[in-house]
């Protein structure tokens, strides 16, 4: 239904979940995606779930005013899934926040349940943005049928809106961007002979080991080897796939950037190795 | 996890001795489990005194739903203590609860002896919902799960390696062999045991073995727990009678026992340490290693390599290329 004359009310990073057959469970799907308020040219109120990967609009739900509602699921253990019921029928559709950050889910949800109450609100955002924030998705405010100027604020909501779809677009142009994993960068083949012939490099690794366990070659091997370690190196792999993690590899000393995907993470690690190799620790063999 | 509507917070953990050891010793319950690779008398014998078996298993999904396994009776005037399975990830501390709570004079710390007296009486379901809003349980339990499940939360990852074990308790129970499982409205009564050196698990083993034998080939995968009583005590106590007695041959034999019984609690603890450990700072660390030893470009190139194989094979195998991690 893409057409000049339809108006994007609100807009949010947000995924589907599935309900498995016959449970209560929901399991999030990873497609990326965004959920869309949309005025029809219809003059109909759409609920749009669109995947940011392939811009295919894969769900176009037809609203009446004060039917749906959009509510948090309160059993789900990390609290970011969603579900959009009706009065008027049992259906349910589960979302889970994609953003990466928390800080505005409420906000998109208040906003989303006010529009689908009455369509014709003006929706009101936290002006407080970051500067410069390329990941959230602040939704572009609408104009609204009053045709009031968009404040300033609104239009660098919108700037970042697209900048932030189109980047994550662009990106998966390239869907083999990250074609390696770090599972089968990390493994014993590779780091035991890293052990013996940079003993030096040791002391820097030992203060991540468990706490508990002697700072050691020996326990440095065994965890390498172990099922825990590699599980936790296919995690954070898989996670690294999603795009998030900009606020999390910022703990680690990278930019941001460097939590858009395993070939970005280990670039950035690759210039911190760099840049820290320039100083004390050069190598000399 | 997330999505998920019926953890109420219990995270799933690993079914391996050390973590159900390490659960008991937080119960306060001077026992420990150990994996048992036969059922055969010998290898029974040698771990009495043995108060429970825990059968875990999961149906591989080529097979379509449980068959008939039943040799017993549901119990529904059962004398013990019975706990539905009201939350999920909870399995196997709801098994071991339902182990401890019919061993008699159970010596075990304050907090489980007064979860116990609270539901004595309760029907099982609403005994499993007492046991699974016990904070101080819960977080026993959750202690061993990873906590990258927490640090990458956020990010609603669909959970590939969830492994569905499901528990089952055998144990004796005023005479009468008994199957407890979380998910059957009553224990299971597999008739009275005979009086022999063996005692109740000869009619266990006869029961599990039954079991293990109606499902079709390759379609079970499971494993045998036992819960016994801690050897360390007994043994040191052993070694030094045998010392005393100058009996040397014998306690030199105690010596490598012990030695192994200790080199496997290391083991665990060891284990455990990693699973409580967040890895991120370490794959950070080596990759940051192997930056700075001028490898890091080549393990890429590898891994690349490695990665292209699987793809070039899951497409042979007509799997597509769906699954790429």
């Amino acid at each position: 239904m893409a057409s000049e004359s339809r108006n994007i009310l609100l807009a949010f990073k947000a995924g589907r979940a599935f309900r498995r057959e016959g449970t209560n469970y929901v399991d999030p799907h990873p497609a990326k995606g965004a959920v869309m308020l949309v005025n029809g040219e219809d003059g109909l109120l759409h609920f749009v779930w669109k995947d940011r990967t392939t811009g295919a609009e894969e769900e176009d739900l037809i609203l009446f005013p004060s039917d749906a509602s959009f509510a948090k699921v309160t059993q789900s253990a990390w609290g970011r899934t969603y579900v959009l019921k009706f009065l008027s029928s049992n259906q349910r559709h589960f979302f889970w926040m994609q953003d990466a950050s928390t800080r505005r889910d409420d906000e998109f949800v208040g906003n989303l349940n006010r529009l689908l109450d009455d369509p014709e609100i003006i929706p009101v955002w936290d002006s407080r943005q970051p500067e410069a924030s390329t990941s959230t998705a602040p939704p572009p405010a609408s104009a609204g049928p009053s045709g009031a100027a968009p404040t300033p604020e609104q239009l660098a909501q919108l700037r970042s809106l697209i900048t932030s779809m189109g980047a994550s677009s662009t990106a998966n142009a390239q869907p083999q961007a990250d074609d390696l994993s770090l599972g089968d960068i990390l493994t014993p083949a590779n780091l035991i002979p890293l052990f013996t012939s940079h003993p030096n490099l040791l002391p820097a690794i030992f203060p991540f080991l468990p706490p508990d366990v002697p700072p050691t070659a020996d326990s440095l091997q065994r965890t390498i080897n172990s099922p825990q370690f590699r599980a936790a190196v296919r995690d954070f792999d898989r996670a690294l796939r999603t795009g998030l993690l900009g606020g999390l590899v910022r703990s680690l000393g990278l930019p941001e950037e460097a939590g858009t995907g395993v070939e970005a993470f280990l670039r950035a690690v690759q210039a911190q190795a760099a840049r820290e190799g320039g100083g004390d620790h050069m190598q000399t063999d | 996890m997330s999505g998920d509507d019926d953890s109420s917070g219990w995270q799933l953990t690993e079914s391996d001795p050390g973590v159900f050891t390490e659960l008991l010793k937080t119960l306060g319950v001077p026992y420990i489990v150990d994996d048992l690779y036969s059922l055969e008398p010998d290898s029974l014998a040698a771990l009495q005194p043995l108060h429970a078996l825990i059968f875990l298993f999961k149906w591989l999904p080529s097979t379509e739903g449980e068959p008939d396994v039943s040799t017993g009776r549901y119990d529904s005037e059962f004398p013990g203590f019975f706990a539905h399975q009201t939350v999920n990830n909870a399995c196997a501390t709801l098994a071991v609860m339902n182990a401890l709570g019919n061993i008699p004079s159970l010596p075990s710390g304050p907090q489980l002896a007064d979860l116990m007296s609270f539901t004595t009486g309760m029907d099982p379901q609403t005994c499993g919902m007492a046991i699974t809003s016990a904070d101080w349980l819960r977080e026993a339990h959750n202690a061993l799960s990873p906590p990258s499940a927490i640090s990458l939360d956020g990010l609603g990852l669909p959970k590939t390696t969830e492994d569905a074990y499901h528990f089952v308790v055998y144990l004796p129970v005023m005479g009468s062999v008994y199957e407890l499982d979380g998910l059957k409205a009553y224990p299971v009564r597999h008739g009275e045991y005979e009086e022999s050196p063996e005692g109740w698990l000869k009619r266990a083993r006869e029961v599990i073995e039954h079991r293990i034998g109606t499902y079709p080939t390759g379609a079970l995968e499971f494993s045998l727990l036992a819960l016994r009583d801690d050897p360390l005590p007994s043994m040191q106590s052993q070694l030094k009678r045998l010392q005393d007695a100058g009996r040397d041959s014998e306690a030199s034999e105690i010596i490598v026992k012990l030695s192994n019984e200790n080199a496997k609690r290391e083991r665990w603890a060891f284990e455990n340490s990693l699973r409580r450990h967040n890895h991120m700072g370490l794959v950070h660390a080596l990759l940051l290693a192997l930056g700075k030893a001028g490898t890091l470009d080549a393990a890429k190139e590898g891994a690349k390599k490695v990665m292209k194989t699987r793809v070039e094979r899951r497409k042979e195998l007509g799997m597509g290329d769906m699954d790429e991690d």
